[in-house]
């Protein structure tokens, strides 16, 4: 969460610059607070109409959001008005933008809350006026009974999951010849052991990649960090497997840790493969091989890495073939699962909360539309 | 004799509530060594600050080498040639003496400070001086005397025509100071003026040559050495005030048992081998000038600091009190001279304060019982006539005389039957004076003791029973409130040393 | 030359550091083989530029008896808004380095002002500035985080000065090269000049070094300037050896140069210390944070063995003073 407030901010800062800049068109509108209008196909399907509010109408990552609204519009034949704060840190106006929105009397509302709490009167009052409400992005854990129908958000399992999946067909090869002699390692760094989102990736990573190996008959060691270690039930002594995770977790959320955390690792003879579960220890990896110089896309050359999140220093690490990919966060696929959603609230379907997968990303989507406006520098 | 180089004309100086100098004159000659003497509190060292730019005078004129000056800084006073050689050493415990000697204008090559440079001048400075000090040497790792010669050795190098001694005796032993009169003997002859201030009245017959006395901040008048007498000096420094109702006689009968009786206590410099007696009902004076070991002795009596040796006993028997809870054991209370520091704790209340010593008797379990503090603490505010609201009364808003008479009620709920006051009436305005001192006398009629130590002599004369008199951590005479006289006081207390 | 008994105390000091230096090193390699790597001592170097920089600066606050809390959320704060000016103004990269360090010297200004001018005790003041710089940053920057243009662009070149990497792959840690020339040049300073002699006499006896007629309160302000200047040097070797300088981060980071400073034999109570001692300290701080992680202990753990070693330290202070 934390990485993608500073992903708005940069954003939004990226945008001011712009318009200091150039002065363009849109951005001197969005500038203003305005909205984008995605028009329904003529005759579609009972030509809906939503409000959405994102927390940010100017940073790069919210029209990503909204590029999502307006693909899920085209395709479904529904129209969304999208608006927004000027800043995520505006919540009074995001507050006033949501009343107005219940006024206009839509049939469902997309919330992207800027502040959780400060959005529960508003929230009450669309119930009052039987407007469905579904939050993306962020949930809304005190929102009044029936409010919100339903909420789009990543999932950081299944996040984790993805990178196990996208990481084992490259390592499997050598998984399969490891022996108890003489094991595989696979290094997963965790920027801490405390917050919940980053416990639930780091633990998606490991128990995916479990799962995966005992799929080619290979049990696994947990060695390392307490809690993952604590954490994972499926686990075998160290002496007994052919494979071993060791998750290392810095003693602070400092690069500078992080990259000897990940230097450690990859000092060991044995490790083929490294994850680093956030931008912070993802970039600690890179630094650790700038000295080391041992990541590679080939399993037979060198160290298979993949990180999380993005910022400059991991794109390029994946376009110079240190890293195999990423996975990332998309704010694109929460705005469509979101009119998705709402549509079918509106045509009297029931919804449940649609956990959002980590998107897996590597040089060769890396500029595909739905991928390249998530990936931040 | 040479010329004058330096006249101070019609100085004065007032400090908030204190008129520190009254129209003081002053004139020093070429080669002259000039004693500047008078009780504490007289004003002589704020003079010499006036005169070195440390405090800015009010009025009056400062000639220098004919010209009128005004330095607005030591430095300003340096470089015009007027040093100061502090009292209280003012040196730099890290840096080595050369460092020391040359720090504000040290020799450079380049941005480079020149230390070797720097060691060499020193040690040219010291042979000349005729002084046997390692230039290399860390400051901090010389005695007292050693870096009392470096202080002086630093004013000679300035080029100083004026030099300011501010008892520089004080913590020297009789061979440094021996050796220190050989280098101002040598200054002398090279028509260095100096300022020489001490109470030791052998150095200053030794040493001086004229004799300026000072009393209350005004000027009293001067003095050829060799023509004057040790009495004549006395004389002008205490003056001829009346002071109140002095005490006549002890109201302590001669058979008044012995409540406490101290034998050959030690405890460092300050207090060396001193012994005394304090009986049921007396009030023992403690006199002498400031830093006599008065305060060290008290406190080593009292637990606070550590003593070497000495016997004490109380209602005659032999205690041992290592600490101010033993002290309290036996029944002694001590009154600071730092009530702020020692006695009260401003922020507290009256009530509080009161108990604080006595805290045992004022609790239910682990419970403070509220009531009875009170109580306990509006008798004594009573007893004592403490002007307070109430004893819920934060300490900081009393008068310093009513705190004081906090910080007694504190040791009465004690029980404690022997009381040193240190400086009972310090900061304590007239009236409230009077007060204390009827207090006092309440209580050694009621059968407890007082040891009071006071360098007001108008206190001494008025309250004490018996006066103890020190000078340099010795006991140098004790006397009968019947024979006592500011005189034969003021002789023991500047008494020579053998 | 400093006088010889301190002198002498003082290599015993540095004497004993670096024995526990080689000790480290003896012990961390006999329990992890891969501690005793090129990487490694790579990393370690790594790891210790930008604390070797702050301690070089901070130590001179120490020496007056005071301290400066404001290093560690600066160096970020500065490292940000020179980034800030790079990639986000497109400005050369030498205006984001002045920029960088600029604002390190406006900052110890700022503390040496408060401190001697407006005598506000040192750990308050510094503590203030400390909370200052941990919002400066982000406000300045818009709050994101910030990566300075990698090695592999033009703009990035700066960062061979503390690493070189050949083409090749070859890595050579020439970083050590520089800060060893600025361990000797503050070494000089503090030993053999008017600024660092005065710094000591602050330390020692303010009072009397105002009566000496030194111009007290311009050295105390040059004290918190150099740290500050450091501060800001530092920022740039961190931006130099890590990727993204993010907003909010730097807490604690001071404690790192200051507990290596207190290793050396800085007194945190003013008037002694060397920068070789200091420097020394921040290598030995280094090691347990690169070699405490190698040997297996966790996270957890480490912290708690870097008090226990801080702890010593300082007590071998206080023992000496009681005898």
């Amino acid at each position: 969460m934390k990485k993608k407030v500073v992903a708005v901010l940069l954003s939004t800062v990226m945008a001011l610059s712009m318009a200091g800049c150039g002065g363009s068109e849109e951005s001197s509108s969005s500038a203003q607070g305005g909205g984008a209008q995605a028009e329904a196909n003529a005759g579609g399907d009972g030509g809906y109409t939503f409000e959405v509010l994102v927390k940010s109408f100017q940073s790069t990552y919210w029209q990503a959001a909204v590029q999502g609204i307006e693909k899920a519009c085209g395709e479904l034949g529904v129209k969304a008005n999208s608006n927004g704060p000027a800043n995520e840190s505006d919540i009074a106006d995001q507050i006033q933008m949501i009343d107005d929105a219940i006024e206009k009397k839509p049939d469902g509302i997309g919330l992207a809350a800027c502040d959780a709490n400060s959005v529960i009167d508003s929230l009450a009052k669309a119930s009052q006026a039987g407007i469905p409400v579904v939050c993306f992005d962020t949930g809304v854990d005190g929102a009044p009974e029936g409010a919100v129908y339903a909420t789009v958000a990543t999932d950081n399992t299944a996040a984790g999951a993805v990178a196990a999946e996208n990481m084992f067909p490259v390592i499997e090869e050598k998984i399969k010849a490891a022996t108890t002699d003489a094991p595989v390692r696979i290094g997963e760094v965790n920027q801490d052991a405390t917050g919940l989102n980053i416990q639930q990736r780091g633990k998606g990573f490991i128990d995916k990649m479990i799962e995966l190996c005992k799929g080619v008959d290979k049990k696994v060691a947990v060695v390392g960090n307490e809690f993952y270690v604590n954490a994972t039930e499926d686990k075998v002594a160290e002496g007994e497997a052919e494979v071993i995770i060791e998750v290392g977790v810095p003693a602070q959320t400092t690069v500078d840790l992080a990259s000897t955390e990940a230097q450690k690792i990859m000092s060991k003879n044995d490790t083929i493969a490294i994850f680093g579960s956030n931008q912070t220890t993802a970039e600690g990896v890179i630094t650790a091989n700038q000295t080391l110089n041992k990541l590679s896309t080939d399993p037979e050359k060198g160290i298979i890495g993949v990180g999380f999140d993005a910022g400059t220093p991991q794109k390029e690490a994946i376009i110079n073939g240190q890293f195999i990919g990423s996975v990332t966060q998309s704010p694109l696929m929460m705005g469509y699962e979101c009119i998705q959603t709402l549509t079918k609230i509106a045509k009297g379907e029931t919804v449940s909360d649609t956990p959002m997968d980590g998107y897996w990303y590597n040089k060769d989507n890396m500029e595909d539309d739905n991928i390249k406006p998530n990936l931040y520098d | 004799m040479g010329d004058i180089i330096l006249t101070m004309k019609d100085i004065d100086k007032s400090f908030p509530g204190v008129h520190a100098l009254d129209h003081v004159n002053l004139e020093i000659r070429k080669g002259e060594v000039l004693a500047l003497m008078g009780e504490n509190g007289a004003g002589k060292s704020t003079l010499m600050k006036v005169l070195t730019g440390i405090y800015k005078k009010d009025s009056g004129v400062i000639t220098y080498e004919g010209k009128e000056v005004e330095f607005k800084n030591t430095r300003e006073a340096q470089d015009a040639g007027i040093i100061i050689v502090h009292q209280e050493l003012n040196m730099l415990g890290h840096l080595s003496v050369a460092q020391n000697l040359f720090i504000g204008r040290e020799f450079k090559k380049g941005i480079r400070i020149d230390d070797k440079k720097m060691n060499e001048e020193a040690k040219k400075l010291f042979d000349r001086l005729n002084v046997d000090i390692d230039p290399a040497e860390t400051m901090a790792n010389l005695t007292v005397g050693k870096q009392q010669m470096c202080e002086i050795a630093k004013a000679v190098s300035f080029d100083a025509k004026v030099i300011i001694f501010d008892e520089p005796s004080a913590a020297l032993t009789e061979s440094e100071i021996e050796e220190m009169f050989k280098i101002i003997r040598d200054l002398k002859k090279r028509d260095i003026a100096m300022v020489y201030i001490s109470h030791r009245m052998d150095e200053i017959k030794v040493i001086t040559d004229r004799v300026t006395v000072m009393r209350d901040g005004t000027y009293v008048g001067t003095l050829i050495t060799k023509e004057s007498t040790k009495e004549d000096i006395i004389n002008m420094m205490v003056g001829r005030v009346i002071y109140e109702d002095p005490k006549t006689q002890s109201a302590v009968p001669k058979n008044a048992p012995v409540v406490l009786k101290v034998e050959h206590l030690k405890a460092g410099k300050m207090v060396q081998d001193v012994s005394f007696e304090l009986r049921k009902g007396e009030i023992l004076g403690f006199s002498g000038l400031m830093g006599a070991g008065r305060t060290e002795t008290a406190r080593a009596l009292f637990g606070a600091d550590p003593k070497e040796s000495g016997n004490i006993y109380v209602n005659g028997t032999k205690v041992v009190i290592n600490s101010p809870q033993d002290a309290v054991k036996y029944g002694i209370g001590y009154l600071s001279e730092d009530r702020k520091r020692y006695g009260i704790v401003v922020q507290k209340t009256v009530a509080e304060n009161t108990t604080m010593a006595s805290m045992k008797n004022f609790m239910n379990g682990i419970f403070i019982n509220k009531k009875k503090e009170k109580n306990v603490a509006q008798k004594y505010v009573e007893a004592l006539a403490t002007k307070t609201p109430d004893v819920d009364q934060l300490v900081v808003n009393l008068s310093g005389g009513n705190q004081q008479k906090v910080v007694i009620a504190k040791w009465l709920t004690r029980d404690c039957d022997i009381l040193i006051f240190d400086e009972p009436t310090r900061g304590i305005d007239v009236g409230a004076k009077n007060e204390i001192y009827k207090l006092m006398n309440r209580l050694v009629a009621e059968g407890k003791s007082i040891i009071m130590i006071s360098s007001e002599m108008t206190e001494i004369l008025r309250m004490s029973d018996r006066i103890v008199v020190m000078c340099e951590g010795k006991k140098t005479g004790e006397l009968d409130i019947s024979e006592a006289k500011q005189e034969n006081i003021m002789n023991l207390a500047t008494r020579e040393i053998e | 030359m400093v006088n010889k008994k301190a002198f002498g105390r003082l290599k015993g000091r540095e004497a004993m550091v670096f024995g526990i230096i080689v000790a480290m090193v003896i012990l961390f390699s006999f329990l992890s083989p891969t501690f005793r790597t090129y990487p490694t001592l790579v990393s370690v170097l790594d790891n210790s530029y930008y604390i070797t920089l702050m301690v070089l600066g901070v130590t001179f606050p120490l020496i007056t008896g005071g301290v400066d809390l404001s290093i560690g959320t600066g160096l970020v704060s500065y490292a940000l808004i020179g980034g800030y000016l790079i990639v986000h103004q497109n400005m050369p990269v030498g205006v984001g380095i002045l920029a960088c360090v600029g604002m390190g010297v406006l900052i110890g200004i700022l503390n040496g002002i408060l401190v001697a001018v407006m005598d506000l005790p040192p750990f308050l003041a510094t503590l203030c500035t400390c909370m200052i710089t941990r919002g400066l940053g982000p406000a300045l920057c818009g709050g994101f985080g910030v990566s300075w243009p990698s090695a592999l662009s033009e703009a990035g070149q700066f960062r061979y000065i503390f690493k070189f990497i050949s083409g090749n792959g070859t890595v050579v840690p020439i970083g050590i090269v520089l800060m060893l020339a600025l361990v000797l040049i503050m070494s000089f300073v503090l030993e053999h000049t008017r600024v660092g002699r005065y710094t000591i006499a602050i330390g020692s006896n303010k009072e009397a070094t105002k009566l000496a007629g030194v111009n007290v309160k311009f050295y105390h302000i040059l004290a918190y300037v150099i740290s500050g200047l450091f501060a800001g040097l530092a920022g740039v070797a961190y931006a130099a050896t890590y990727a993204t300088i993010y907003p909010g981060s730097g807490a604690g980071f001071e404690l790192d140069a200051i507990g290596g400073a207190i290793v050396g034999g800085v007194s945190a109570s003013g008037g002694v210390g060397t920068i070789v001692g200091a420097f020394l300290g921040v290598i030995v701080i280094c090691l347990m944070k690169v070699g405490l992680p190698f040997i297996g202990l966790q996270a957890n753990w480490q912290q708690i063995f870097t008090g226990i070693v801080l702890i010593a330290a300082v007590l071998i202070d206080v023992i000496k003073k009681r005898k």
